[in-house]
């Protein structure tokens, strides 16, 4: 009954968390997305591929696990700004911890060519005290609230790789401007009607693994009405990072979305 | 703040791991024996789960525990398969804890079993960290998942006394090293026992069932077993019937 209480405390404070970090990284230009799925649905290969083709714009990404950084160093070895969040078992990220997360990448020496003259010189404005590159960062090292009022962002996009998990993610607001998800074909169609939450709560659906849909019992069709009856306005994306297929309509549809959060001039 | 907030943690696991200890003192002075079945969402539990009735459901009387955030659709399968099924919504909890097993226990009637299998909600993390009384402990890690999940996810293949390596008739699809994947999870839990297998084709389950019996022979020193089986206890008019689990807390305990 305690626990009750104290969870809806912590909901409460994670949404104003979540809210002041969402307008300050609209004030800075920064599309914050935050990329949800069970394990193994592809979210890093999804995310090597999206690195490479949208290669014009300035990408950091923030792999959250609870352990491990088998995922940042791969997202490193692409060349972008990567680090990895170590979640110390807590199975989903909240506003908080992105926000740490987002000081950290902030504060990283990689150089990152500046899209607009002069924006370069503010990644070095940062907080310190937190641990560059692969290195992991301890969730809570640097305190939440500081964190949520820090500075500017040198990144256009910025993705978070959340914990791989279809339920507890869905119910943390990171402060995300996106919120995409990713199914995959060998998880079964059915996956809408058992974890609803996660599909109402998404911005974008990502059906991945297509190019295995001749060896699965997925019907296509089927899911993307399921994902529908429970969120109309979810934009749907079959794609296969493997192979390519789907990906330039996901990346157009990525492009809008960061135009429309830029402040307008 | 933080704190206090592990504190509770640590007093929901303390309470969780006296209900667990309960629960496994009841199934073992009535001789039921208690499966716990963790995995992620489309590990292929309930794929697994059916195979299994089809082997087990003549030699012993299986009752099934279905948990699920929502829906019944696990169940309805289970129970067209003619096995007494209990269906648990968590009402978006991400896991089972002991309590919430014990009252699907109680409304299955497992005092009257002699295997109980719970397939636990989809999820590799937060099922890992709650003791729900079981016996036995088997995780899936299907092939499309990638072998380097045991990295990833290190509590479920600790905590784990069986892994199952399941769709391996999609090895030649997936760049999945079997071989590797054993490897990791052995060395984090150097005794669990490995199985790979696929629901589809049924490759593996003779094994895996010939193991299920063993365990079963000498865990439990049960009155009923393979030789002297108890009547057939499934039957077409066992439907799923509901039990609402308590929601004393979202969100993993965090």
């Amino acid at each position: 009954m305690i626990t009750i209480t104290l969870n809806e405390t912590v909901t409460a404070s994670n949404d104003r968390d979540a809210e002041v970090l969402r307008s300050r990284l609209r004030a800075a230009g920064c599309l914050l997305v935050n990329v949800m799925s069970s394990a193994g649905s592809g979210k890093t290969t999804l995310l090597s591929r999206l690195i490479r083709d949208l290669g014009e714009l300035r990408i950091g990404v923030m792999e959250a696990d609870i352990e491990s950084d088998v995922d940042a160093r791969r997202i490193e070895a692409l060349g972008a700004r990567a680090i990895q969040v170590h979640t110390s078992g807590m199975c989903h990220m909240d506003a908080g911890m992105t926000a740490a997360a987002i000081e950290a990448l902030d504060a990283l020496p990689a150089p990152i060519p500046p899209l607009l003259a002069g924006e370069g010189d503010r990644r070095t404005s940062g907080g310190g005290g937190v641990v560059p590159h692969s290195e992991a960062l301890a969730a809570g090292v640097v305190p939440h609230s500081e964190a949520v009022a820090a500075g500017v962002v040198p990144c256009d996009l910025i993705f978070l790789e959340n914990v791989g998990n279809l339920i507890c993610p869905a119910e943390y607001d990171t402060g995300a401007g996106l919120n995409l998800m990713l199914l995959s074909v060998p998880e079964g169609d059915d996956k809408p009607l058992k974890y609803p939450l996660m599909f109402q709560k998404s911005d974008a659906l990502v059906i991945t693994k297509i190019d295995a849909l001749p060896f699965f019992d997925f019907d296509l069709t089927k899911c993307i009405e399921r994902a529908h009856r429970l969120n109309p306005t979810i934009q749907i994306f079959p794609v296969s990072a493997k192979t390519g297929e789907g990906m330039p309509a996901l990346e157009r549809w990525l492009s809008e979305q960061l135009n429309d959060w830029r402040p307008r001039p | 703040m933080d704190y206090r907030i592990i504190d509770v943690k640590e007093q929901v696991l303390e309470e969780n791991d006296r209900i667990a200890a309960e629960t496994r003192a009841a199934l073992a002075r009535s001789g039921a024996y208690l499966v716990n079945l963790m995995g992620s969402p489309g590990a292929g539990k309930t794929s697994v789960l059916l195979r299994l009735l089809a082997l087990l459901g003549r030699e012993y009387r299986v009752g099934v525990l279905e948990a699920d955030v929502d829906s019944d659709v696990d169940a309805a399968a289970v129970a067209a398969a003619g096995a007494k099924v209990v269906q648990l919504h968590t009402g978006g909890l991400c896991h089972m804890d002991a309590a919430m097993t014990r009252q699907g226990l109680d409304a299955l009637g497992a005092e009257l079993l002699d295997l109980v299998i719970l397939e636990n909600v989809g999820n590799l993390v937060c099922p890992a960290e709650f003791d729900v009384g079981a016996d036995l402990r088997m995780m899936i890690l299907s092939v499309p998942e990638g072998d380097d999940k045991p990295l990833k996810y290190p509590l479920m293949f600790q905590v784990s006394d069986v892994m199952l390596v399941n769709k391996i008739d999609a090895a030649p699809v997936f760049d999945f090293d079997f071989e590797a994947a054993k490897a990791r999870a052995l060395a984090l839990n150097p005794n669990i026992a490995i199985f790979p297998i696929s629901a589809k084709t049924g490759e593996g389950f003779e094994a895996l069932a010939a193991y299920l019996r063993e365990r079963l022979a000498s865990d439990k020193h049960v009155w009923g077993g393979a030789h002297d089986a108890p009547s057939q206890p499934n039957s077409q008019e066992n439907g799923p019937s509901k039990a609402s689990a308590p929601t004393t807390d979202r969100g993993c305990g965090n």
